[in-house]
């Protein structure tokens, strides 16, 4: 069971953009509901509660939709958004079928302070997702990625990561994930420098 | 400061800077971005500007990415002159910005220092901006 829990209520009329408009400007946002074995439904949700929810949501995050008392285990596929007011136009969910393998991109949380960065050196994280394939039941909700050992121009790649044996990653094993590499530091001229350079 | 190396055109008609930008308005590879909340032409002095004023902020320790380059040159009359005569002399280079374009970003701070950072670049530029964190769900 997820912690994010949402109400929701079937969409049957006022279809396309003007009847979205009208959701929009009363609180709701209007969002499908897809799957491999599901028929895609079309669904209403509060606005509020789901842009406070966003925020902690990823796309390997399992949330609970409860359809007019009908529950249904979904992942956030993909939603459009207004990007200069952050207002959410619509939200694609994707229905998981228990027991049935599903495809994900789980975020990679970076933790610990490198060895090398003590040294002078910078972090750089490459990627911040991985594709994975896994059990619903199996999906993480993120990856830790511990890179307290990193020293300079030492990296971490996708092969490194930890994860369950239930859980198989798509992305190449090669790819980096995070590298610690030397930093070149900008040189600020000083009073004197600058004297020197206007009496020249 | 930037320029691009080989032209085709020396000068180049107006064009349009309406709408919102569609490509380059998301955070791709830092934590923290810079986003243009207006549309303007941004030259390469006031590139330049923000970068030293982020870059010598954060000291060492992070990482910046300039997301607009000024590929468009922009010509000017000499003054005292009568108009016609054609078309003025290239006076240097601007960035074209829509709103919503993402323009920095910086990674490998705290987002306290971040923001202290990406502000003192946004007083640098001729527009209003918004600092932008990195989600999970892009």
């Amino acid at each position: 069971m997820s912690n994010h829990v949402f109400d929701a209520t079937l969409r049957t009329s006022d279809f396309g953009s003007a009847g979205s408009r009208r959701l929009l400007r009363a609180g709701k946002i209007p969002a499908v509901i897809y799957g491999s074995k599901t028929k895609p439904m079309h669904i209403v949700i509060d606005a509020h509660k789901f842009a406070l929810a966003i925020g902690s949501i990823s796309e390997s995050t399992l949330i609970t939709l409860n359809v007019e008392g009908d529950e249904h285990e979904v992942l956030v596929k993909t939603f459009q958004e207004d990007i200069m007011t952050d207002i959410i136009h619509h939200v694609d969910f994707y229905e998981v079928v228990r027991g049935e393998k599903l495809r994900a991109f789980v975020s990679l949380s970076v933790e610990g302070n490198p060895v090398g960065c003590k040294k002078g050196g910078i972090l750089d994280v490459v990627l911040h997702e991985v594709e994975v394939e896994c059990l619903p039941k199996d999906l993480p909700a993120d990856i830790k990625v511990d890179v307290s050992a990193l020293d300079l121009n030492d990296h971490i790649s996708v092969k490194e990561l930890p994860v369950a044996k239930t859980v198989s990653i798509l992305t190449d094993g090669d790819e980096t994930v995070a590298t610690v590499k030397s930093v070149k530091v900008e040189k600020v001229a000083t009073e004197e420098e600058e004297v020197v350079a206007t009496e020249e | 400061m930037l320029s691009p190396k080989r032209i085709i055109h020396r000068k180049k008609q107006r064009g349009t800077r309406d709408g919102v930008a569609h490509r380059g308005n998301t955070i791709a590879f830092g934590e923290f971005g810079l986003m243009a909340v207006e549309p303007k032409w941004i030259t390469n002095r006031q590139i330049e500007a923000a970068r030293i004023a982020m870059t010598r902020h954060i000291k060492r320790g992070g990482k910046v990415w300039i997301r607009i380059f000024p590929d468009m040159p922009y010509t000017k009359k000499p003054a005292e002159t009568r108009q016609g005569n054609g078309k003025g002399n290239p006076e240097g280079w601007v960035a074209v910005v829509k709103k919503g374009t993402m323009m920095f970003e910086m990674a490998g701070v705290s987002e306290e220092l971040a923001r202290e950072a990406l502000s003192l670049a946004a007083q640098k530029l001729p527009i209003k901006t918004k600092i932008v964190v990195r989600r999970e769900v892009e």
